[in-house]
């Protein structure tokens, strides 16, 4: 038997859990089409998380996924531009016309990309130093500091991928309208289809936790306690630090691994600090939204 | 008696020459090259580490290279040829904060210099602090200097400057504690 599993018309965060209930609906099935035809719209969020869908359909074994292009033209050059389809070859079976196009584009920070190793978060920091600073400080009105911080947090968040995920992972940046908002934001979105914070840190913390421990006390200790995996009391800072940048910027993180989802809320938004219980997607996604125009709070 | 580190200059010899430090293996590299430099070294020196030409730094390198500095070189038993006083400077100040939290985690302090003038940052009793912040205005201080001026007790002031100076954040000389910089 097949199974389907529809990408949202506008696939962000926030319609991620109805393309997460698709893959925990989907498993067991010997085909998975992945349908992306009627997409409009796609975050970096997205984009990544899509990638990380495919690595774990690709894990859990049985054919090759199947994934349909999107079938707006427009949109579809998008997705080629952000470099979606260089990495998605390697993990589903395209159906529909890719378009070649050359990658970037005027609001692409950073196109979709490989973080596997140490070296790739190099690579990623030093393109966002040396191509997106104009673009973060002046058409997005950042402070310059700003986007020194911006490298540090792109930094942690990528490394968290190369340390923990056990996998590799995607990171994608870009910059855009954020309707709720009514200004530009900056979107840093990082995927992975790997063991996910309950797995890495349960050897050290499930015994503290006791009854309450799952993925969102797991999520809880990393990102509001700094708890580390490691007893190296230097380590776990990466997502205190990242925790510190958006709220001298009026930011936002949320992060979903396993079954839950955390998030750090800003004055501007109206999210829920922690979600339980939602559909099992593996790894972890994270995003991080940064406001243009910002003054650093005090 | 100053040792001056250019710290983008050791990440330049390590490979590509990149303005960033992030990540925990580089951050490790860039703290074993240091310390085989320093390892050259003896008697009482002040460590400057120079970031003026870093670009970004983000908490694992904050950690690897100097964190884990400090508590090789000063919280450590074993005596070492090196009597180092570590300081930092050329961070902005985002970075300095995001430092100051990497080092409070791990109960450490440091000596950072922004704009001439000097501070502490890390973890530090409220006592040694204001010793600290007055030493940096005065320059040098014996604890009875120390105690009239800000009213304290000998013993408390003594013992504020005893704190300091077995973290290596003060110098003592002749009976006069003094920061850092003020001796270079």
């Amino acid at each position: 038997m097949s199974a389907l599993i529809e990408v949202p018309a506008r696939f962000d965060e926030a319609s991620f859990e109805q393309f997460a209930a698709g893959y925990a609906a989907s498993k067991g099935e010997a085909k998975v089409i992945v349908d992306a035809h009627a997409c409009e719209w796609i975050s970096p969020y997205g984009l990544a998380a899509l990638l990380a869908g495919g690595q774990a359909l690709a894990e859990r074994g049985g054919a090759r996924p199947l994934l349909t292009v999107p079938g707006d033209k427009d949109v579809c050059h998008f997705w080629a531009r952000m470099g979606f389809f260089t990495h998605a070859k390697e993990l589903y079976e395209l159906h529909g016309t890719v378009p070649r196009v050359k990658a970037g584009s005027s609001n692409v920070l950073l196109e979709v990309t490989p973080v596997r190793q140490a070296e790739d978060v190099h690579t990623v920091v030093h393109h966002i130093q040396e191509k997106s600073v104009e673009i973060l400080t002046g058409e997005l009105g950042l402070d310059p500091k700003g986007t020194l911080g911006f490298g540090m947090a792109l930094s942690e968040a990528c490394q968290n991928i190369v340390e923990h995920a056990g996998t590799g992972g995607w990171v994608a940046v870009h910059a855009y309208s954020w309707r709720k908002l009514g200004k530009r934001v900056v979107v840093i979105g990082v995927a992975d289809a790997g063991v996910g914070f309950r797995s890495t840190l349960e050897p050290t913390q499930a015994n503290r936790f006791g009854e309450r421990w799952g993925d969102g006390a797991a999520l809880e200790a990393a990102l509001l306690h700094s708890v580390s995996r490691f007893r190296d009391p230097g380590r776990g800072q990466g997502l205190a630090g990242i925790r510190r940048y958006v709220g001298r910027w009026k930011g936002k993180i949320s992060i979903r691994s396993g079954t839950a989802r955390i998030a750090i809320i800003p004055e501007w938004d109206q999210d829920v600090p922690l979600e339980e219980n939602l559909a099992p997607f593996p790894g972890a996604q994270v995003q991080i939204v940064i406001p243009a125009e910002a003054e650093p709070a005090r | 008696m100053i040792k001056q580190i250019d710290v983008r200059s050791v990440l330049a010899r390590l490979g590509p020459d990149r303005p960033d430090l992030v990540t925990r293996p580089t951050g490790r590299a860039v703290r074993s090259s240091i310390e085989a430099e320093l390892s050259r070294l003896s008697g009482r020196k002040i460590i400057v580490l120079d970031f003026t030409s870093v670009r970004t730094m983000d908490c694992s390198c904050a950690d690897e290279i100097v964190a884990k500095l400090i508590q090789a070189y000063l919280v450590t038993e074993m005596p070492l040829p090196l009597d180092a006083f570590f300081l930092v400077k050329g961070l902005d100040e985002h970075q300095v904060e995001d430092l100051d939290e990497v080092l409070r985690r791990q109960r450490l302090a440091l000596v950072a210099e922004s704009a001439g003038v000097v501070r502490l940052i890390g973890d530090v009793a409220e006592q040694a602090r204001i010793a600290f912040e007055h030493l940096a205005l005065r320059g040098r201080a014996a604890a009875q200097e120390l105690a009239d001026e800000l009213a304290w007790t000998l013993d408390d002031a003594r013992a504020a400057l005893d704190e300091l100076a077995l973290r290596h954040l003060v110098m003592l000389e002749s009976g006069h504690y003094l920061p850092p910089t003020a001796a270079a």
